[in-house]
């Protein structure tokens, strides 16, 4: 017998309190005055011996129960040889690694038919399960005793694209020894990677009892190159302005010369020999990026083929698209704004986007559609038809950036946004010499890496009186600077002085061009994706503002991915294989995601035998062995709290009547 | 009737010890019948002849008159007895278990005898009061006003602690120098044999020696309800007692004190009387009194 928190035993001290209620309290001598005491003997008095307990049923009842209460808490258990009852007391589990690694030739196969050994060796009646394993572990049966079950469950595994996660499988099997109570005999079959095992040991704890038996299907480590990562724009609107590079790794493997090739919708583009150090990395860089307008399926490509030929393909997804056009109103003779803002956003975003200058006067023949955003730089009165028309576009989707200085502080009202220029503040004629930042929302996406605009000096600021919206950054003493507003599906931005280098310094600091390039896109409503991912990882397919619209995804198998219900509604999904997976949204755009193997799974290097024996003796079974093998702890918790009830029910009733009898005495 | 005026629970209600001694002897000598055996004092015995150093006081100067001899009026008065009390004032005899202590019984007790004795037979009385010392001493005399010396010595008597009942009564033969009675009132805790060895030496010029030995019901008889912590009275220790020994024990070996202290006494010609402080005085006093007429 043992206990889950033999601290709680410490509360037996409390049997004192029964003790000292019937025994001290109850016996208490009065002290009385007596004119002498040489006729009373010492040895026959004073003892507590000669004191006896009144009311012993109850006090043994009130003993009993607190004694309970301290057993209840200290939660005994006993154990229980499960190993005695034999084979049909266990459950045996048949765990197959089916990680990308196994698909290094014949391993999975391998595993499969030593699967298939252990259950043609399990006895009569035994229950096994059979499990597969890589990041997740996909139960693959119940606890059956039927083998032709057992073996077709083994039959049906497929290879999978994830990474091998021995913690995982500890977890799952720890859930399992939990729902079957029963000890587990693990069947553990696997290329035993190393690069599975966990950060931390203790994550790899068996359940209790557990017995584990490790097959390895790799003896010796494998030669493996692969192609680690890519890094490559996402969107590319001039591709010769585009370089792709490549880091080549080698695992286990000697200084070797390969051949990296830049693959683009099927055709090389490029090729180039690149020397591999022994166990080591190289770096390669691909200087074109041909590409056809819309998605391209890219890859870099390692030659010659290896063991493990899967990860010799690294996939990106690139789209090529014209530059977006960007309208800049500012008034007629001010120039000074457009040129910073333009040669910021030349300067970031290669090209991503094109600048038509306008002043108010040439606004009437403006077609709003064609642009991604409008820049409102400091514009004095707009033509009633162009505001009227720059609502609807905003309304509609489009973004709207506004310089509010000077000009604007004339208008009754900013234009298309919620709200006004009460005054102007000049900072140098007052007291300050300058106004800097205050608070900056670091988290939003226009703000994120403008270094809290440290540095930056305003000399002419918009006092803002919005209406509504979000306050992104504040001046140092609170005013707002840049306000966020919405309008129907469009979004709005309000920066409270001039994007010239007189209302402030801002044009001339570092962080302006992260500004422009920011709010560029935020306003065209261009998110930064990665042209990669990694299998399992997951995949935002809309965000929670986002209108309800159905979509469609296809796998790199071109199957859908989402059911009828979930198309509608899903927000995400996980990329469970690598490849090119399509997202067909219903407003016709399509995006294309690839998806590569994690290249933990390209080191082939086997687990240490001690490790294994390590995880191995994590199960109590393995530890102790002989008699002790297997043994199950049976909790008395139960037990404990009922009698717990019993005595305190028998102590009501006791000491009800105990009562009863003082009263009428 | 009268009797129940002798009750010490009712003489505990009447202040002052004087009303309380002329009501206890007054209720007493009218209960008793009248005895040739004893008259009081006064009474004329003899003439005797005027001899060289006789005190003049006592010459019968009517018969010096007509004779021109001088003689001596005797009076039986002149074999009137010393009465001494030696009274107990120890801690324990402040114990009581009822309205009246041990000390107000024994006060009662002297009282009485005071007025019997100075009252109704001229008797001269003293009073020594002591526990671990003499404490305080009033020596027998017939003189005017003696009551009320003794009654003040009486009043005085407040119980304080002793642990030796022995050594205060080395210092009792150099104050009894005249024989008469003696009488020792207490509760004698201290073995018998030595509180009769004790006592004893007082006999040897001649006097009566009368032991009232005065005990609360609850020291003869003791009952407990439950265990309870005793603390001595005299000593401050403390001892806890259950109600079985207080039963049994503790009676027996009470019982076996006081008949040790009755034989020893009895065999050392000392007389010995156990007053129980709930039992009227006038058996006590009958007592007293029988000893008194031995004495005559």
């Amino acid at each position: 017998m043992g206990f889950l928190s033999p601290w709680f035993l410490a509360g037996l001290a409390a049997l004192a309190l029964p003790v000292y209620i019937h025994l001290l309290r109850q016996h208490r001598a009065q002290p009385k005055p007596f004119s002498s005491l040489m006729f009373f003997e010492r040895r026959l008095q004073s003892s507590v011996r000669r004191r006896r307990l009144r009311y012993l049923l109850l006090f043994a009842l009130r003993a009993l129960l607190v004694a309970l209460l301290a057993l209840a808490f200290a939660n005994p258990y006993i154990k229980k040889p499960a190993a005695a009852a034999g084979a049909e007391s266990r459950l045996t589990v048949i765990a197959v690694d089916d990680s990308f690694s196994m698909r290094v030739s014949g391993r999975l196969e391998k595993a499969k038919s030593e699967a298939q050994a252990v259950i043609a060796g399990l006895p009569p009646g035994a229950l096994a399960q059979v499990v597969s394993f890589g990041s997740a572990v996909k139960v693959l049966t119940q606890p059956v005793a039927d083998r032709a079950e057992l073996e077709a469950a083994v039959a049906a595994i497929e290879p999978s694209d994830s990474r091998t996660s021995y913690a995982e499988l500890a977890r799952a099997l720890r859930a399992l020894g939990a729902s079957a109570k029963r000890p587990l005999d693990v069947h553990l079959i696997s290329d035993m990677q190393r690069s599975g095992l966990p950060a931390s040991f203790a994550e790899l704890e068996l359940p209790e009892g557990a017995r584990m038996k490790a097959h390895p299907v790799a003896a010796k480590r494998v030669e493996n190159w692969a192609v680690e990562s890519v890094s490559a724009p996402h969107r590319v609107y001039d591709p010769s302005k585009v370089r792709v590079q490549a880091v080549l790794a080698g695992f286990g493997t000697p200084a070797s010369r390969r051949r990296a090739s830049l693959v683009v919708n099927g055709r090389v583009i490029e090729s180039r020999e690149v020397e591999i150090p022994a166990s080591g990395r190289a770096a390669v860089e691909f200087s074109r990026l041909e590409l056809p307008h819309g998605w391209g399926r890219a890859e870099v490509r390692l030659e010659p083929s290896d063991a493990l030929p899967e990860d010799d393909r690294y996939r990106i997804a690139v789209e090529r698209l014209e530059p977006r056009r960007l309208l800049f109103v500012e008034e007629a003779g001010r120039e000074r704004a457009a040129l910073y803002f333009k040669t910021a956003l030349e300067a970031a975003s290669g090209a991503a986007f094109g600048i038509d200058t306008a002043s108010p006067g040439q606004l009437g023949n403006v077609a709003l559609g064609r642009y991604a955003a409008v820049v409102l730089s400091d514009a004095g009165s707009l033509p009633e038809g162009f505001v009227k028309e720059l609502r609807e576009y905003v309304r509609s989707g489009g973004g709207l950036l506004i310089a509010a200085a000077t000009a604007a502080a004339a208008r009754a009202a900013l234009p298309v946004a919620e709200g006004r220029v009460t005054a102007v503040r000049y900072a140098s004629r007052e007291a300050e010499r300058f106004l800097s930042a205050g608070a900056v929302d670091t988290a939003h996406p226009v703000l994120a890496r403008v270094n809290r605009l440290e540095g930056v000096k305003f000399f002419q600021t918009a006092v803002l009186e919005m209406k509504g919206g979000r306050v992104l950054a504040r001046l140092a003493d609170q005013s707002p600077l840049l306000v966020e507003q919405t309008l129907g599906a469009g979004r709005i931005l309000v920066f409270a002085s001039a994007l010239d280098n007189i209302s402030n310094d801002f044009p001339l600091r570092a962080s302006f061009v992260p500004f422009v390039e920011q709010a560029a896109n935020y306003l065209a409503g261009l998110s930064e994706a990665p042209s990669a991912y990694v299998v399992d990882t997951f995949y935002e397919l809309r965000g929670t503002s986002d209108p309800v619209s159905t979509m469609e995804v296809f796998d790199p198998e071109r199957r859908r991915v989402l059911s009828l219900a979930e198309s509608a509604k899903a927000r995400n999904i996980q990329l469970a294989s690598q490849g090119f997976y399509e997202i067909r949204r219903a407003n016709g755009r399509v995006d294309l995601a690839a998806v590569n193997a994690d290249r933990r799974e390209s080191d082939l290097d086997p687990l240490p035998a001690d490790a294994v024996s390590l995880w191995q003796n994590t199960g109590q079974g393995a530890v102790s062995g002989g008699a002790q093998a297997g043994s199950v702890r049976w909790s008395l918790w139960w037990y404990v709290m009922l009698g717990v009830a019993l005595a305190s029910l028998a102590e009501s009733v006791v000491s009800a009547r105990y009562l009863g009898k003082e009263k009428l005495s | 009737m009268l009797q129940r005026f002798l009750s010490p629970s009712v003489l505990a209600g009447i202040s002052g010890l004087e009303l309380v001694a002329k009501t206890v002897v007054d209720g007493f000598v009218a209960g008793l019948h009248r005895s040739p055996d004893f008259g009081f004092s006064q009474e004329f015995a003899e003439y005797r002849a005027y001899s060289e150093g006789d005190d003049l006081r006592h010459v019968d100067w009517n018969v010096f008159a007509r004779t021109e001899r001088a003689y001596l009026k005797r009076y039986r008065g002149e074999t009137n007895t010393l009465v001494t009390v030696l009274l107990d004032a120890s801690a324990s005899m402040g114990f009581s278990s009822q309205s009246v202590k041990k000390i107000d019984y024994a006060r009662y007790l002297c009282a009485s005898i005071f007025y019997l004795a100075i009252h109704q037979q001229r008797d001269g009385a003293g009073i020594i009061v002591f526990d671990d010392e003499i404490r305080n001493f009033v020596p027998p005399s017939t003189r005017h006003g003696q009551l009320y010396r003794l009654l003040h010595a009486l009043e005085g008597a407040e119980p304080k602690a002793r642990t030796d009942f022995a050594q205060p009564f080395v210092h009792f033969q150099q104050f009894l120098r005249r024989r008469g009675v003696v009488v020792v009132v207490s509760d004698f805790y201290e073995e018998a044999s030595k509180v009769i060895r004790t006592v004893e030496p007082l006999r040897y010029r001649g006097s009566e020696l009368l032991l009232f030995h005065v005990l609360d019901p609850q020291e003869i008889e003791p009952r407990l309800d439950g265990p309870a912590l005793l603390i001595d009275m005299e000593t401050g220790g403390s001892l806890e007692v259950s109600p079985e020994y207080a039963a049994r024990e503790y009676r027996e070996k009470i019982g076996a004190h006081i008949a040790a202290l009755r034989d020893k006494a009895k065999a050392a010609g000392i007389d010995y009387f156990l007053l129980d402080t709930s039992r009227p005085l006038d058996a006590a006093l009958r007592e007293y009194l029988s000893l008194r007429a031995g004495r005559m």
